[in-house]
Order: structure tokens, then C-alpha cells, then sequence
């Protein structure tokens, strides 16, 4: 009996990757699938909103504080000063998604490069670069970058720079366990045994296989990212020059027992962006489980 | 073990040793002796098998042979060069000479890669070929070669079955042509049915291309099959080292023959009222702490004074090498 | 269809027409499809395939274990002592379980619990099942382990699992198993995870147990040479199916159905040499296991097998013969 070929009973001549398997995953998984078509509808909104508000968020349309619905064409009221509530919404939701999204990859960036030469190394490689993370991981997040914050000037970049600068620690730590884990497989003996370097090792070998847990943890990220930056604009660290949500909750926050509107609709932006974002999260690290796919 | 042919890899006095963590801050650091001084030549076209338990230390003599583990003395000289001198860039070409089949049909191969670009990486890697529709038809010969389809080959490797998966494995160690092809425990993993195939599909591809095998494994029914030579170890040194007839017709260390006896076989029957008296006793001693003398002393139903005193040298026995005080 | 015992004996168990399926992606899959077969007191019954074959959950739908979901028990009947067990409560199978009937895994390391020493593992598994007194439990937890070969067995009920080897591990799983002696002893591939010379020493030990408490032991395994030194019957699964089931001699010198004969003759077993060249090629069987949601209603070997004929892909053979089973159209004619 020589070169039998084997029946194709046991595999489907249709390749299934592993990423599309986890997309079948997560498309069956209802919460991740609401977070998605959620998070979709505000990035929609944030992008493509203005073309049915046409509105100047910075302009002074009415009396300040008007409630919503008092004033024709204002529906969500106006703030201290008297700007349109909904057109900040619409406005400044793009710099605090691009805050959100520019410190995550940050975050991630740091985070992997740091975790994974540390994980693939091993050695006093590792044990400098544990203790580096070790520095920053016992920083007090907020009031360091608070301090970044003041010593430059709070632009947009630097909000984002300070939150990535802060948050790459834990993702370093995830990155270097799952190197550590994965080193030792054989796939990646394998992958040295036919010759391939070191960079080709990290980046082709191991770091797709170290993705799954990561995507899961840089997608949290941004909502931690997005909270944070609502966190240094309510302290009144924020870019006062660019509309965010954070700057409106933290510019209107001295009215909030007057009127509870400037406050709570761009809180409430914040709050359904950083939930869709985390469901969205937790369907992906549900759908990347292996264990669960059998079900 | 013919002595007039240069040997494709010759193995002297390797030793492998891993660093244990510190039992106290400043204590010297202990270390696990898991290849101790082994020694073995193979010649072009021929099999030679490494057999032996867990802690044997027969992996890691395989592993360190081919610079996949690093060695802390002895030479490998392949084709007359030693392997553990070369430089990293030098000992990376030479890896198209020198591949490796793993145990884990499940673990070698990265699931994230279709398997058609894992045959073909090492084409890549080593450049061979020279056009990239060259390396595409290697890659669809390979396929066939170990009775796989190439119509498989955008498939990713959890779609396939264990002993698929092996084929997979073999050829991508054949992708360069290599001369030597190390054989980890390559059946061990596999249900019995798929064992055969896989394994008259080592011996074919031997024959076809004239390749030479290091053969790992603990089962000496798969070795008996493949390998025309054989070195028993045992705690990191080799204790047995005899052609295939000569160490089955007549085992000269009681570790072999202990081995030959908890072998698989069918003529054991209990209906003929089989009861095993001379059993080894005990579980191969820890490799952390070896024992003075002959490693295998504390279970050899053999062992005398000397055997925990001094440790035996391999010596010529009848048609055998063996390391024994008191030889079969 | 009928659970074949040893020479009319009264058997100890009895299994009929034993169903389970699984729920999976692909629909409900029957992972056994009308498992029968006796046990009696004292003897051994091999059960042998390749993994995926159903010999492990046969073995676990005797002890009640069946994860559920996904799996259930779908049909059939399991008879021990006068009581279709397959019916049972959890709360009585769980009385059942470890006192009349025990089992033994293949990796010991991760049956025992690794924060409690072995001893007063033991020593628990024991007071589920007895009205002694702690102390009683311990001194009986330490004759156990001097009974299954643990030497020092005083100072190694103290220690725990992560101390002691492989083997005298599963020999801690044997004693625990044996603690309340139980009539059905369960071992599912014992020896799989152990280095050779150490399996030799758990087959010794046993066949020594079972003739000492005289324990019907259901040995699962996909080792033809463990069927030949341990077991007095033997049943062939393949693909959740008994397909022959007759004495262990029978099956292993004539085997009747194309897939044990398959079996047998794939490994390379030492003695097949010529004297000096190399041994022959080993015969194959071609393809692999079929996924259980492929099979139709023929036999599910039919792809495989070299003397399949048209029926064989329509109809599903039955299990025929008393003494020497075989689920087979084409051997039927041979079974005894």
C-alpha cells in the first residue's frame, strides 16, 4: 500500500481559518452582535451626524441652559453658555473616539513590543524589561498622566501619548505569558528547524497565535482610554480647544444641579460607547475560546 | 554500524545539561544532566534508533544533535563538520541538510497557517527554487509524495486528522531535500491503523530518496520495523548499542531485555496462564540526582557491589556495545 | 442480539442496546449506537478500538458519568445487581459509584486532587462509602497502598500526588479504587501515560488484585497485547458499534471481522522479523475513522474494507453468534 490517499470524509475541501471561525462565533454570540451594530450606530453618528444637525457646537444658539425640546432645532437643550448640546455630541465624539482608538494602539503597541521581546528573549532581556513594566504598573495612572498632561500642553496627541504611556503595562504582561506559553510549542522548534530568524519567529510564528487574547484586551482599551479621557477633561486637563465629550461634562459640571442635560447626554454617549465596546470584547474573547466552539 | 563508510552524522561525548532554579538565593545553581557523554555514528542511508523511557534523555540527544537544544560539550560532526561550532547564519543554511519530524501531530504545526505555506516555508527560508511557480509545483509533488492532495493544500491544519497532519509534518522536513531527517517519537501520538501507515511511509520515502533516519521512540515493535541500528539509553547515557538482530535475538543488558519484555505482543496470553515473575521494580530514578554507579543498579535484578560503585563503560560484547558490569 | 456470558454463568452486569448521543454543531451524533455485552464476577472483558471508537464513553455511561449536556443516554439498559442502573437517581448512582463500581484513569496526575496527600485521599474516598471512624479510614488508607506495592507505605500516605511517580500514582488510583471493594473495576487505558517497564508492574499488579478480591475489571484499551495478557473476553468497537466480541484466543487467533483482523495485523510486533534483514511492510488499513455525523445506515467500516460488497452500504450488519461474535455480512457465516 503506497501513498493512500485518504478519504476526503475527514476534511472539507473549504479551508475554515481560525479567525473565520471565530467570526461564525461571534456572530451567533447576541450581546457581542448588539455591541457591534451599537458601536457601529455611534461611530455613524460621530462620522455622518452633522450632515443632518448641520449645527456649530461652539456657536451660541439660545439662552444658556435651555432644557430639551424648549427651543425649536436645539432637541437636546444647550449648555452653560448656550451651545447646542446635540451638536457637541455629534462634534466632539470624534476626537474622543480618536482619543480612545490612538491610545489603545499605543497601549498595544508599547505593550506588545515590550511583552514580546521579553517573552521570546527570556533572560536578563526579560527580567529589564519586566522591571520597566514593573515601574510604570505601580505609577498611579491618573496622576501621572495628569502630570504629562500639564508639562506639555493638553492637545489631543498628548492625552493620547499620556493614557498609552500609562495603560502598556498589562497588555506587556499578557503579551510575555502568552510568548512564554507559545515558545515552547513545537510549531515554533519546527519553524527553527527549517531556518527561520528570530524576527520571522516573533512576528510570523508566535505573534498571530498570541493575537486572540490581545485583540480582546486593546479592544477594552479603548474603553478604558475613552473614560480616562472624560476622567483628564472633567479634571480640566483637557484639550480646551477641541470638542470632546469629556470637556462637556467637565466644562458644564458647576450647573448640574440646575440642569441635569449638559451633564448626562454626553455622559450617557460615553457610557453606551464604552458598553458596546466592552460587549464587543467579551464576544471576542468568548469567540477566540477554543473550548467554547464545540457548543 | 559500518566503519569503511563515513558516517552523514557523527555524535562524540555530546552532554546536555539544564539549569535547575537556585534552592537558595545565593546557592550555586544545581543542573539536570540530561545527556551525559553519549556518543553514536550513522551512516548514509541507514536508521539508527534512540530508545528509551521518559528521562532517557534520547529526545534530548536528537535535539541537541541538530542544534535545536544547545549541547554543553561534545562535538556533532556532520559530514565531517561540527555543528556546534558553526556560526548561527552558517548552522541556519545548513538546516536545509537536517530536518525534524515531531511527536505531536497537534502541536507542531501552526494552526494559523494554511498548510500548503507551511510545506512551502522552508523552500522560502533556504531559497529553493528559484521562481515562485518552481516552489508552488515542489510543494504539489511534496503533497503527493505523502499521499496527501493538493487539493488540500489551502486547508488549515485543524482540519485534518492526526495522522494527515503527520503526512504534513513529513513533508515539510522533505521540502529542501535533506540528507538526514530526525524522527521525534513520530507515531507515538497516532491511533494504531494510522502507526502503519505513517510508518511504511517513512520506510518508502527512505527508500525513494535515500534518506538517513535518527529514530526516537520508546516502542521497540516501531523500532525493530525501522531501524537498523540501535542505542538503548537510559538516564542520559547510552547503555546498549547493537545492530537490529543482535539486539533482539540477543539483548545483552538486562535494561534491554527488560524492555524487550514489557514489549507489545500477542503470544502473552492469559489464557496460557502468562504471569510476568521478573518484573523491573521501581520507576527510572530522577535525572536531578543520579546515582554513583550504573544508573540502572537500584532496579536490575543482576546487580551486584560493584554495579553501585563504579559506572560501567560501553565495551564490545559478542555483536553488541554495552555498558554492563555483569552482561547477559 | 444477545450479551454473550461465559459459558451460561450468571452474569454481573449486563448491558442491552446501549445508546448516547452527542449534541454538536453538526446535530445530535450517536456516539453509541446499541452497545451490548456482560461482565461476571472475576472475569476480565477487554474492550479495544481506536480513540473516538465509544470504549471510553461505554465506560462512562456505566458509572453514570455522561457529561450532560451535550451527551444523554439515549436507549437501552445497563443491569447490575437487579437494578437497571442506567435509571438510577444521581443521588443513588452516586452511592453506586466508587462503592460497587470504580474506575481508573489513564492519567492519574489529574484524577487526584494535588493539594490533599494521598493517604487521606484515600482515607475519604472510604468514609463516603463506610460507617468507620477517621482514624479506622487512615490505618486501612495505609494497609491499601501496602497492598498495591507502595513501599514505605506509612511515610508515602503523607506525601502528595506531585511527589510521587507516574506509576505510584496510578497505584494510589488502584487502591482508592479497590478501598470499598467494589465488584466492577473500570480501567481506561491504566497504563497508556506510563513508561513500558512500569506498565508491565500495573498489569502485574492488577491481575494480583483481581485474584485476590476477585473484581470484574472492564479494561479499555487500544493495546492488542493488554487485551492478550489481561483479558478472558474481548469486544472490538468501532465507531460507537460492538463489531465482534467473542474469548480473548478467538478474536486475537481468528479474527472474523475485517477491521480486528486490520487491527492485529498493523502493529509491528516484535518477532515479525526475518532473522537478520528487515522486518516486512506492515499491512494497512486504508483512510481513516469516518466523523460519526458521516455515517449512513451501512457499516461504518464499509469505506475501509477490502471485502465490502453493495449491502454492506445499505444495511447495518447485526452482531450474530453466541460464543464468537461478529457484526459482519460478509463473516457472519463464520461466527460461532
Amino acid at each position: 500500500m503506497s501513498a493512500v490517499t485518504e478519504r476526503p470524509a475527514a476534511a472539507p475541501a473549504r479551508p475554515v481559518s481560525p479567525f473565520g471561525e471565530a467570526w461564525r462565533m461571534f456572530r451567533s454570540n447576541r450581546p457581542a452582535l448588539f455591541g457591534l451594530v451599537l458601536l457601529g450606530a455611534i461611530v455613524a453618528a460621530v462620522g455622518y451626524g452633522t450632515l443632518f444637525h448641520p449645527a456649530d457646537p461652539y456657536e451660541i444658539v439660545w439662552a444658556p441652559l435651555a432644557a430639551p425640546g424648549e427651543a425649536e432645532g436645539v432637541p437636546l437643550g444647550t449648555d452653560y453658555i448656550g451651545r447646542d448640546i446635540l451638536a457637541g455630541l455629534l462634534k466632539g465624539g470624534g476626537p474622543t473616539l480618536a482619543v480612545g482608538a490612538a491610545a489603545a494602539l499605543i497601549t498595544v503597541a508599547i505593550g506588545i513590543t515590550v511583552g514580546a521581546l521579553a517573552g521570546f528573549f527570556g533572560g536578563w532581556i526579560d527580567n529589564l524589561l519586566m522591571r520597566l513594566t514593573e515601574f510604570f504598573q505601580v505609577l498611579p495612572a491618573l496622576l501621572f498622566a495628569m502630570v504629562l498632561v500639564t508639562l506639555f500642553s493638553p492637545s489631543l496627541t498628548t492625552i493620547a501619548v499620556a493614557i498609552g504611556v500609562v495603560s502598556w503595562p498589562q497588555t506587556a504582561r499578557l503579551t510575555r505569558a502568552e510568548f512564554l506559553r507559545i515558545r515552547e510549542l513545537e510549531y515554533v522548534t519546527a519553524a527553527r528547524a527549517v531556518g527561520a530568524r528570530n524576527g520571522r519567529i516573533i512576528g510570523r510564528v508566535i505573534l498571530p497565535n498570541a493575537l486572540p487574547p490581545l485583540i480582546v484586551s486593546a479592544t477594552l482599551t479603548v474603553g478604558v482610554a475613552i473614560l480616562f479621557e472624560a476622567g483628564l477633561s472633567f479634571l480640566g486637563l483637557g484639550d480646551p480647544n477641541t470638542m470632546s465629550w469629556g470637556l462637556m461634562i467637565g466644562a458644564n459640571r458647576a450647573y448640574i444641579l440646575e440642569a441635569w442635560w449638559p451633564v448626562t447626554f454626553p455622559g450617557l454617549a460615553i457610557f453606551l460607547t464604552v458598553l458596546a465596546v466592552s460587549l464587543v470584547g467579551d464576544g471576542l474573547n468568548d469567540a477566540f475560546n477554543p473550548k467554547l466552539r464545540q457548543r | 554500524m559500518s566503519a569503511t563508510v563515513q558516517p552523514i552524522l557523527d555524535v562524540r561525548d555530546l552532554a546536555v545539561r539544564f539549569a535547575l532554579p537556585r534552592p537558595r538565593l545565593f546557592a550555586p545553581r544545581p543542573h539536570l544532566e540530561a545527556v551525559r557523554g553519549v556518543s553514536f555514528a550513522l551512516a548514509p542511508g541507514r536508521t539508527l534508533g534512540l530508545v528509551g523511557e521518559s528521562g532517557s534523555g534520547k529526545t534530548t540527544t536528537a535535539m541537541a544533535a541538530i542544534r535545536l537544544t544547545r549541547a554543553a560539550g561534545g562535538r556533532v560532526l556532520f559530514d565531517g563538520t561540527d555543528l556546534l561550532t558553526l556560526p548561527p547564519e552558517a548552522m541556519r543554511r545548513a538546516r536545509r541538510h537536517l530536518q525534524i519530524v515531531f511527536q505531536d501531530p497537534y502541536s507542531s504545526l501552526n494552526p494559523r497557517e494554511r498548510v500548503g505555506a507551511i510545506v512551502r516555508e522552508p523552500l522560502d527560508l533556504m531559497a529553493v527554487g528559484a521562481a515562485s511557480r518552481e516552489r508552488d509545483e515542489r510543494v504539489r509533488e511534496l503533497f503527493r509524495l505523502v499521499g496527501l492532495r493538493d487539493d488540500q493544500m489551502a486547508l488549515f491544519p485543524h482540519q485534518f486528522s492526526g495522522g494527515q497532519r503527520q503526512r504534513v509534518s513529513i513533508a515539510r522536513a522533505l521540502a529542501t531535500h535533506p540528507r538526514l531527517v530526525v524522527c521525534d517519537e513520530p507515531v507515538s501520538a497516532l491511533d494504531v491503523a494510522i502507526q502503519a501507515q505513517i510508518l511504511n511511509l517513512l520506510r518508502r520515502l527512505q527508500d525513494e530518496l535515500g534518506l538517513s533516519y535518527l529514530f526516537i521512540s520508546h516502542d521497540l515493535g516501531v523500532v525493530q520495523f525501522l531501524c537498523d541500528d540501535i542505542a538503548v539509553m537510559y538516564l542520559g547515557r547510552i547503555v546498549e548499542h547493537a545492530g537490529r538482530a543482535a539486539l533482539f535475538r540477543t539483548p545483552r543488558h538486562p535494561y534491554t531485555a527488560a524492555l524487550l519484555a514489557a514489549a507489545p505482543s500477542l503470544a502473552r496470553r492469559k489464557s496460557a496462564g502468562y504471569r510476568r515473575d521478573a518484573v523491573v521494580r521501581g520507576d527510572p530514578p530522577s535525572p536531578v540526582a543520579i546515582p554513583p554507579g550504573c544508573a540502572f543498579a537500584a532496579r536490575c535484578p543482576r546487580a551486584a557491589a560493584p554495579c553501585r560503585d563504579t559506572a560501567p563503560e560501553l565495551r564490545p560484547v559478542g555483536d553488541s556495545q554495552v555498558a554492563c558490569h555483569f552482561p547477559l | 442480539m444477545s450479551a454473550v456470558s461465559p459459558d451460561g454463568a450468571t452474569p454481573l452486569l449486563q448491558v442491552e442496546d446501549l445508546h448516547v448521543a452527542f449534541d454538536t454543531r453538526q446535530g445530535a451524533v450517536t456516539a453509541l449506537d446499541g452497545v451490548s455485552f456482560s461482565l461476571a464476577a472475576g472475569e476480565t472483558l477487554g474492550i479495544v478500538g481506536e480513540s473516538g471508537c465509544g470504549k471510553s464513553i461505554t465506560a462512562l455511561a456505566l458509572m453514570g458519568l455522561i457529561p450532560a449536556p451535550p451527551g444523554r443516554l439515549t436507549g437501552g439498559r445497563i443491569d447490575f445487581a437487579g437494578r437497571d442502573i442506567a435509571r438510577l437517581a444521581e443521588s443513588e448512582l452516586r452511592r453506586l459509584r466508587g462503592r460497587d463500581i470504580a474506575m481508573i484513569f489513564q492519567e492519574p496526575m489529574t484524577s487526584l486532587n494535588p493539594v490533599f496527600p494521598v493517604g487521606a485521599q484515600i482515607a475519604e474516598a472510604i468514609l463516603l462509602h463506610r460507617e468507620i471512624d477517621r482514624q479506622a479510614a487512615r490505618r486501612e488508607a495505609v494497609a491499601l497502598l501496602r497492598t498495591v506495592g507502595i513501599p514505605d507505605a506509612e511515610r508515602r500516605a503523607t506525601a502528595y500526588p506531585h511527589e510521587l511517580s507516574g506509576g505510584m500514582r496510578q497505584r494510589v488510583m488502584i487502591a482508592m479504587a479497590i478501598s470499598c471493594r467494589p465488584k466492577v473495576l473500570i480501567a481506561d487505558e491504566p497504563t497508556t501515560a506510563l513508561d513500558v517497564t512500569v506498565q508491565a508492574q500495573i498489569f502485574e499488579l492488577m491481575r494480583r488484585i483481581q485474584d485476590e478480591f476477585g473484581v470484574a475489571l472492564m479494561l479499555i484499551t487500544h493495546d492488542m497485547g493488554a487485551i492478550a495478557e489481561m483479558a478472558d473476553r474481548v469486544a472490538v468497537m468501532y465507531a460507537g458499534r460492538i463489531v465482534e466480541q467473542g474469548l480473548a484466543d478467538d478474536v486475537l487467533d481468528r479474527p472474523l471481522h475485517p477491521y480486528t483482523r486490520g487491527l492485529i495485523d498493523c502493529i509491528p510486533v516484535l518477532g515479525k522479523a526475518a532473522p537478520d534483514g528487515r522486518p516486512p511492510a506492515l499491512s494497512e488499513i486504508p483512510g481513516v475513522v469516518p466523523p460519526l455525523h458521516l455515517i449512513g445506515d451501512g457499516c461504518a467500516f464499509a469505506d475501509r474494507c477490502s471485502l465490502a460488497e453493495p449491502r454492506c452500504r445499505r444495511e447495518r450488519p447485526p452482531l450474530t453468534g453466541r460464543r464468537h461474535g461478529v457484526a459482519c455480512h460478509v463473516t457472519a457465516a463464520q461466527a460461532t
